[in-house]
C-alpha cells in the first residue's frame, strides 16, 4: 500500500519541484493572454472579432470588437496595435452604448415645429435630399461662400474638405479654437509639428504643466502606459504644474499649484536659472536653432525667478530647483497638453514651456521631447480644386496667424454681417454646449432663422445643436462605418482602419455616404462637374482607394490587412507579462531617435544650393540644412531650423522670442474673486458622452471644487449650494470642498448638465410616463441617481488668443457666492448681450485692436497694421 | 407488429378540430392582427385612414368599443395624416419616445436578442421582414403582428383543407412566438402608448392592441407575463448620504453617549 496523506503530498510536491517545472505542459489560462480573442459565456463558442480604430474620444486607440449572434457585446484593446498595445480605456469599453442607444436619430427628421421646439416628422431620405439641394441650389447661385459647415470630430479622412470644395466653398469651420490651436500655434513656426511626443517611457525627469495626461489628456490611453513605465522602470521623476490636484497631479513626485495662466512665466524663469548657471546644451542650440546662446541669454535676464513667483505664487526656490533637476537630468521632457496654451496668449505660453527641451538639448533623444511620427494616405483621383474665393469665417482677417481658425467668434461675426450664411451643415459637433456662451450664444445663434436660414445637422443623437436643426440626418456612430486612420500616440507611426462592425441601424448612413448622396443628387448625371470625385460606391471602396496603393502596405495586402489586423505595420507582439511589443528574438522595440540627424540623400543634393545659414534649398524650397560637414534633413521648418525666433510673428507687433503676457484683468483681481476653469474626467468626453450608460453610472454630476481656505471665508462647505457669477452670467451648484486646488481657483468639470441628448443625460426620467419620460423603459428606469450636474459654459465668455486664436477657457473671473433663497440647483443664465460686450472686448487684443500695442511695449517699432505687407496661408 | 406509443409528456388538452369554425377564427383574427399591424408599422398613409373612416369600419370599430374623438373623425385627410405622421415621429421614431420595438421595450437597447431570435423564427418559416417606407427592424410590433397575421392565414388555408397536423403545428408556432415574443410586451406597451399619444386614433388602437392581446392570451391557454410597463417600485438611493471616497455622512453622536450615532433612538 502507498501512504497517501498530506505528509507524503508535500514530500513528494517539494522535491519534484524542478522535474515538474520542465514537464511538458498541456494547458495554458486564457486570462494571461494577450487578448484579441473572446469567447460566449453562455456557449463558449468563439465570438466573431473585428479589429477597428476606437473613436469614443480622439485618442484613436487599437480596438477590437466582438460580435455574438449579430450583437456587439464587447469592446477589448487589440493587441497588434503598437501604440496602445491591448488597452483600452473605460470609454472605448463602453461604445456599444452608443450604437444601441434606444434615444438614436435612426431615419431624417424633418422639424414641423419652431426650432428647439421638439416637433418631428419622419421623412424619407430622397425627401430631405431633395429639400437640402433646393436650398443648396439657391445657395450656389448665390455665393458659395454662403454655404458653411462646421465640424467637432472630424475623422472622414478628407471627405469633409471634398464635400466643400465639390461645393466651391471655402467656409468650412472647425472646432479647434475651443480645443488645441494657441498649442499648435506655440509649436508649428517653431519647429514644425503641431505636438511633442514626450518619450515618457525612457525620461528619467518629466515636467508637467497643466496636462492631466493619466486619465484624460491627449494620449492618455498610451502615454498613461508610458508614462507609468517610465516612473516605475526607469525612475522618472513627475513634476506637475496644475492649479487642482488631478489625478495626474496626484499620482506625481511633485504637485506645484500654480495661478492660472503663469506657466508661460514659471518656464521664462526656469530658463533664466538654466542660462543663468549655464546649464543649457549650448552645441544644440548653436546647431539647431536659429539663435544663439549669447543671444538667449540676453533675451531670458528679463525673466527672473522673482518675478514669476510673483506672478505665479511658485516659490523663487521651488522654480530654482526645479529648473536645475530639469536641466541635469537627462534624459527630460516637458508636456503641456493643454493648461498653457488655454489663455489669452496662450501661444506665448506653449513657447516659452517648450524652450525648455530646446535649450537643454532634449529635442529627439531617447527619453526626451520628439517629433510627432504619423503616416498618410493618398486621396481618391480626381481631387476637387480650391475654392475660388477665402471665407472671412474660416480665416478672419483679425487673426491672420491662427491657423486652425478662431472658429469660437463665429456667432459674433455672424450676428455682425460679416459673412452671409444660406446653408449651414454641421457634423460631430455641438458647440450649443462645448463653447463659450453654449446656449447663451449659439442657441441664440441657431434659433434665429434671419442669421441661420436652412440648418443642416448630420447626427446619430440628439444633442443640444441637433435639436436646433431644420433637418437631421441620421450619421452612424463609429462602430458602423469606414474611415481612415493615422495618430502620432507614440513614437511608432502607424496606419489604421475604422470599419464596420455591423452593418448601420434603421436608415443610419456613414458621413461619406451622406456626403456622396447629396452630390449625387445635385449633379445626378454630372453635367455640373460634381460628380466625378465622388466616384465610389461605398465605405470599402472609398477606403480602397486610400488603401491600395500605399508603399508596402500594398505588399502586405493593402486594405485587406487592415480589414483583418485593424491597424499596419505590425512591429511585433504583445508580451503578456510586460505589456510591451517585442520583436521575434522577445526584445522590446525601440522606436527611431534623432529625426532631424537624418541625412540628405547624395542624390537630393544634386541642384541645391547651401546659404550663408547653411540652409540647403533646391527649387525655392528649404530641404536640410549643412552643419559640421553634414547635410541633415533638419526639422520641418522654412528653414530646417528650430525657430527660437519667429519673425512671422513681428511682423503683426507680437513678440517673435520666447515671452510672457499676464492676463490684464487677473492683474487687479479683488479678494472675493477667484479664477474658475473647467476639466474633463477619464469617464467623460466633452459633449457626447452622458447618455453611455455605463459612463453615466459611473459619473453624472460636477460639483465645483473650491480650496478648504476659500470655502471657509465664503462660509461655504461640501454639499452646500452656490451662485458663481461671471461678467456674462451665473450659475448655481453644489460645492466641494477640500485641499486639492488653488485657493484663488474654483473648477467645474464640463461633460453635465445637458438640456438635450436623450432621457439619460437630460435625466427626463421621473416626469410623465410616455413621451419624453423614461420610467417605462426597462433600464432608464434603474437610474438611481437624480443629479445630471451643472454645465459651466454659458457663464464663460470667449477670449481668443490674438496669435493662436484659442479660446481662454481658464481666464474667467467669478465670484462665488452662498446660494440665495431664490436660486435654486441646475439653475444658469448667460446673457447674449455681456457675451457681445466680451466679444469686442477680446477683439481689442487681435493686431488690428487698441490693446495690441499696449501689450507690446517691447515692440514699439512696429509700425502698426498698416504695415503687414502679407498674409500667411492657413494652416490644417 | 404494432408499434407502442411512448408518452413522454402529458398530451395537451385539445379543443375539437371543427375545419370550418377553425378556418373562420383564423381569418376574423387574422383582420385584427393585420389592422395593428397597418397601425403601428410606419405613419399611415391617406388610404389607410380614409378606408379607416368609412362608416361600415368605423361603425365596426365603434361596435367593439373603440371610441376616436374628432381629431380622427372630423379632420380633413391630408391633415389628419399630417397630424398622426408628426405624432408617429414623436412617439415611435424619434429620441425620447418609445419606439415599437420589442429589443429596445425588453432591454432598453436596439437590435438586441429579440430581434435575431424573431428573424430565425421569420426565416425557418419561409419570411424574410422587408422595409415598407422605411428600413426597421425584425422585433418591429408592425413585423410581429404582421407574423401572426400570415401563420393565421397558412392556418386557414390548412383547415380549410382539413389537414388538422398542419393547422395544430401553426397553432402551436403562433402560441410559442406569443410566450416568447408578443405576450412579453405588447400589452404593457399598449398601455404606455395608450398613456403618452396626444392623438384619439393612437389612443385607441393601443386600447384595441391590448386587449386583443390579453383576448388571445385567454383563447390560446397562455400564462406569460408581460415585461413591458411594470408598475415601478421607487428604489433606495444607495448613495444617500456618501461623500467622496465612498464614507458616509454621520450625524455627530450625542453627548454624553458612547453609542455609534446609528444606534441612538430618535
Amino acid at each position: 500500500m502507498l501512504k497517501m496523506n498530506r505528509r507524503t503530498f508535500l514530500q513528494v510536491s517539494g522535491s519534484t519541484t524542478a522535474a515538474v517545472a520542465v514537464a511538458p505542459k498541456m494547458l495554458a489560462a486564457m486570462e494571461l493572454d494577450g487578448g484579441g480573442k473572446d469567447f460566449s459565456p453562455v456557449n463558449y463558442a468563439e465570438r466573431q472579432a473585428v479589429p477597428i480604430t476606437c473613436h469614443f474620444c480622439n485618442i484613436q486607440d487599437g480596438a477590437v470588437a466582438y460580435v455574438e449572434n449579430g450583437r456587439i457585446v464587447k469592446l477589448e484593446g487589440n493587441p497588434e496595435h503598437v501604440s496602445t498595445r491591448g488597452r483600452l480605456c473605460a470609454k472605448g469599453n463602453s461604445g456599444m452604448w452608443y450604437t444601441y442607444d434606444p434615444d438614436r436619430i435612426l431615419y431624417p427628421l424633418k422639424r414641423v415645429g419652431a426650432r428647439g421646439e421638439g416637433k418631428w416628422k419622419r421623412i424619407t431620405w430622397d425627401e430631405a435630399l431633395t429639400e437640402i439641394t433646393q436650398k443648396l441650389d439657391a445657395a450656389l447661385k448665390e455665393d458659395p461662400n454662403t454655404v458653411m459647415l462646421k465640424y467637432g470630430r472630424n475623422r472622414t479622412g478628407g471627405a469633409i474638405d471634398r464635400f466643400m470644395r465639390t461645393l466651391g466653398s471655402a467656409t468650412v469651420v472647425n472646432h479647434t479654437s475651443v480645443c488645441e490651436s494657441s498649442k499648435k500655434i506655440g509649436m508649428e513656426p517653431t519647429w514644425g509639428p503641431d505636438i511633442e511626443t514626450p518619450d515618457f517611457a525612457n525620461a528619467k525627469y518629466i515636467l508637467n504643466f497643466g496636462s492631466n495626461i493619466m486619465e484624460a489628456a491627449y494620449f492618455h490611453n498610451p502615454y498613461s502606459q508610458r508614462l507609468a513605465e517610465g516612473m516605475a522602470e526607469n525612475k522618472a521623476k513627475l513634476v506637475t504644474f496644475d492649479v487642482r490636484l488631478s489625478n495626474t497631479a496626484g499620482r506625481s513626485d511633485e504637485w506645484i499649484p500654480i495661478f492660472p495662466g503663469t506657466d508661460g512665466a514659471v518656464a521664462l524663469a526656469m530658463g533664466h536659472v538654466i542660462l543663468r548657471e549655464n546649464l543649457q546644451d549650448s552645441d544644440f542650440i548653436d546647431t539647431w536653432t536659429n539663435v544663439s546662446v549669447a543671444e538667449l541669454k540676453d533675451h531670458y535676464k528679463q525673466f527672473t525667478p522673482e518675478w514669476a513667483s510673483k506672478l505665479s505664487g511658485v516659490p523663487v526656490d521651488t522654480i530654482e530647483r526645479v529648473a536645475r533637476e530639469f536641466a541635469t537630468t537627462k534624459p527630460a521632457t516637458t508636456y503641456t497638453y493643454r493648461g498653457p496654451a488655454k489663455h489669452l496668449y496662450g501661444s506665448y505660453n506653449e513657447k516659452a514651456t517648450m524652450m525648455l527641451p530646446i535649450m537643454t538639448g532634449n529635442i529627439e533623444v531617447r527619453g526626451g521631447y520628439c517629433m510627432p511620427r504619423g503616416m498618410g494616405w493618398p486621396q481618391p483621383q480626381p481631387e476637387p480644386p480650391k475654392p475660388a474665393k477665402a471665407s472671412y469665417l474660416a480665416h478672419p482677417d483679425e487673426y491672420p496667424l491662427a491657423g486652425h481658425k478662431v472658429s469660437h467668434l463665429t456667432p459674433f461675426w455672424i450676428a455682425e454681417g460679416k459673412q452671409k450664411i444660406n446653408v449651414y451643415f454641421t457634423y460631430q459637433d455641438n458647440p450649443v454646449y462645448t463653447n463659450p456662451g453654449a446656449q447663451a450664444v449659439w442657441g441664440k445663434l441657431f434659433r434665429d432663422e434671419k442669421l441661420i436660414p436652412f440648418y443642416v445637422s448630420m447626427s446619430p443623437f440628439m444633442g443640444e445643436e441637433t435639436a436646433l436643426a431644420d433637418i437631421i440626418l441620421p450619421d452612424c456612430p463609429y462602430l458602423e462605418r469606414w474611415e481612415p486612420e493615422s495618430m502620432p500616440n507614440s513614437l511608432w507611426p502607424w496606419l489604421g482602419i475604422r470599419q464596420p462592425v455591423i452593418k448601420p441601424l434603421g436608415e443610419a448612413r456613414e458621413n461619406r455616404m451622406i456626403l456622396r448622396d447629396i452630390i449625387w443628387k445635385l449633379d445626378p448625371n454630372g453635367s455640373r462637374g460634381m460628380k466625378q470625385y465622388w466616384n465610389f460606391k461605398d465605405g470599402e471602396d472609398y477606403m480602397r482607394q486610400h488603401f491600395d496603393n500605399v508603399p508596402k502596405l500594398k505588399e502586405a495586402g493593402g486594405l485587406d490587412f487592415l480589414k483583418k489586423h485593424g491597424v499596419w505595420p505590425i512591429y511585433g507582439k504583445l508580451d503578456p507579462a510586460t505589456g510591451k511589443i517585442v520583436d521575434k528574438t522577445g526584445r522590446t522595440i525601440e522606436p527611431e531617435y534623432g529625426l532631424h540627424r537624418k541625412e540628405v540623400p547624395e542624390s537630393e543634393m544634386a541642384g541645391t544650393t547651401v546659404g550663408h545659414d547653411g540652409v540647403i534649398m533646391k527649387n525655392g524650397k528649404a530641404i536640410g540644412v549643412k552643419r559640421k560637414g553634414r547635410n541633415y534633413v533638419g526639422f520641418p521648418t522654412h528653414n530646417r531650423l528650430i525657430n527660437v525666433r519667429v519673425d512671422q510673428w513681428a511682423e503683426y507687433g507680437f513678440n517673435p522670442m520666447p515671452t510672457f503676457k499676464q492676463i490684464p484683468w487677473h492683474k487687479d483681481m479683488k479678494d472675493d474673486e477667484l479664477i474658475l476653469t473647467t476639466y474633463k474626467i477619464n469617464v467623460h468626453k466633452q459633449s457626447r458622452s452622458a447618455a453611455v450608460k455605463w459612463l453615466a453610472e459611473i459619473m453624472h454630476s460636477n460639483p465645483v471644487w473650491m480650496n478648504t481656505e476659500t470655502g471657509k471665508k465664503l462660509g461655504v462647505k461640501t454639499g452646500d449650494l452656490v451662485r458663481v457669477e461671471s461678467k456674462v452670467g451665473y450659475l448655481v451648484t453644489k460645492a466641494y470642498v477640500f485641499e486639492g486646488i488653488h485657493p484663488k481657483v474654483v473648477a467645474i468639470p464640463t461633460a453635465f448638465g445637458h438640456w438635450e441628448y436623450g432621457r439619460l443625460a437630460t435625466l427626463k426620467l421621473k416626469e410623465k410616463a410616455g413621451a419624453f419620460g423614461a420610467q417605462d423603459d426597462p433600464d432608464l428606469k434603474n437610474v438611481w441617481w437624480e443629479d445630471r450636474g451643472v454645465h459651466p459654459n454659458a457663464i464663460i465668455p470667449a477670449v481668443a488668443d490674438p496669435i493662436g486664436g484659442s479660446q481662454g477657457w481658464y481666464d474667467t473671473v467669478a465670484k462665488v457666492t452662498k446660494a440665495g433663497p431664490d436660486d435654486k440647483y441646475g439653475d444658469v443664465q448667460g446673457y447674449w448681450d455681456k457675451h457681445v460686450e466680451a466679444f469686442k472686448e477680446t477683439m481689442r487684443y487681435a493686431y488690428t485692436g487698441d490693446l495690441h500695442r499696449k501689450m507690446h511695449p517691447e515692440m514699439a517699432s512696429w509700425a502698426g497694421p498698416e504695415s503687414v505687407k502679407h498674409k500667411p496661408a492657413g494652416g490644417h | 407488429m404494432q408499434m407502442k406509443t411512448i408518452q413522454f409528456m402529458p398530451q395537451e388538452s385539445k379543443t375539437p378540430f371543427i375545419p370550418e369554425d377553425a378556418a373562420e377564427d383564423c381569418a376574423a383574427r387574422a383582420g385584427i392582427y393585420r389592422l395593428l399591424s397597418g397601425a403601428f408599422a410606419e405613419e399611415p398613409g391617406r388610404e389607410f385612414l380614409a378606408a379607416l373612416r368609412q362608416g361600415p369600419a368605423l361603425a365596426a370599430l365603434s361596435e367593439m368599443g373603440l371610441k376616436f374623438g374628432p381629431d380622427f373623425t372630423d379632420s380633413p385627410l391630408d391633415q389628419l395624416a399630417e397630424d398622426l405622421a408628426c405624432e408617429y415621429a414623436t412617439l415611435f421614431a424619434s429620441p425620447g419616445g418609445c419606439p415599437p420595438v420589442e429589443s429596445a421595450r425588453r432591454t432598453g437597447r436596439m437590435q438586441q436578442e429579440p430581434c435575431f431570435e424573431v428573424r430565425a423564427d421569420y426565416r425557418r418559416l419561409g419570411f424574410l421582414v422587408q422595409g415598407g417606407r422605411f428600413a426597421s427592424f425584425d422585433d418591429h410590433l408592425g413585423a410581429e403582428l404582421e407574423f401572426v397575421a400570415a401563420l393565421l392565414g397558412r392556418a386557414e388555408a390548412a383547415a380549410r383543407t382539413g389537414d388538422e397536423t398542419a393547422f395544430r403545428r401553426l397553432d402551436k408556432e403562433i402560441k410559442r412566438f406569443w410566450s416568447l415574443h408578443l405576450g412579453r410586451w405588447a400589452r404593457g406597451y399598449a398601455r404606455l402608448v395608450a398613456r403618452a399619444t396626444e392623438h384619439s386614433f393612437y389612443r385607441e388602437m393601443a386600447r384595441l392592441l391590448e386587449s386583443f392581446a390579453e383576448d388571445e392570451i385567454t383563447r390560446m391557454g397562455l400564462k406569460v407575463d408581460d415585461e413591458d410597463g411594470r408598475k415601478i417600485e421607487p428604489q433606495a438611493q444607495e448613495t444617500e448620504g456618501l461623500q467622496c471616497g465612498g464614507a458616509r455622512e454621520v450625524a455627530a453622536p450625542q453627548p454624553g453617549s458612547e453609542l455609534p450615532a446609528s444606534l441612538l433612538a430618535g
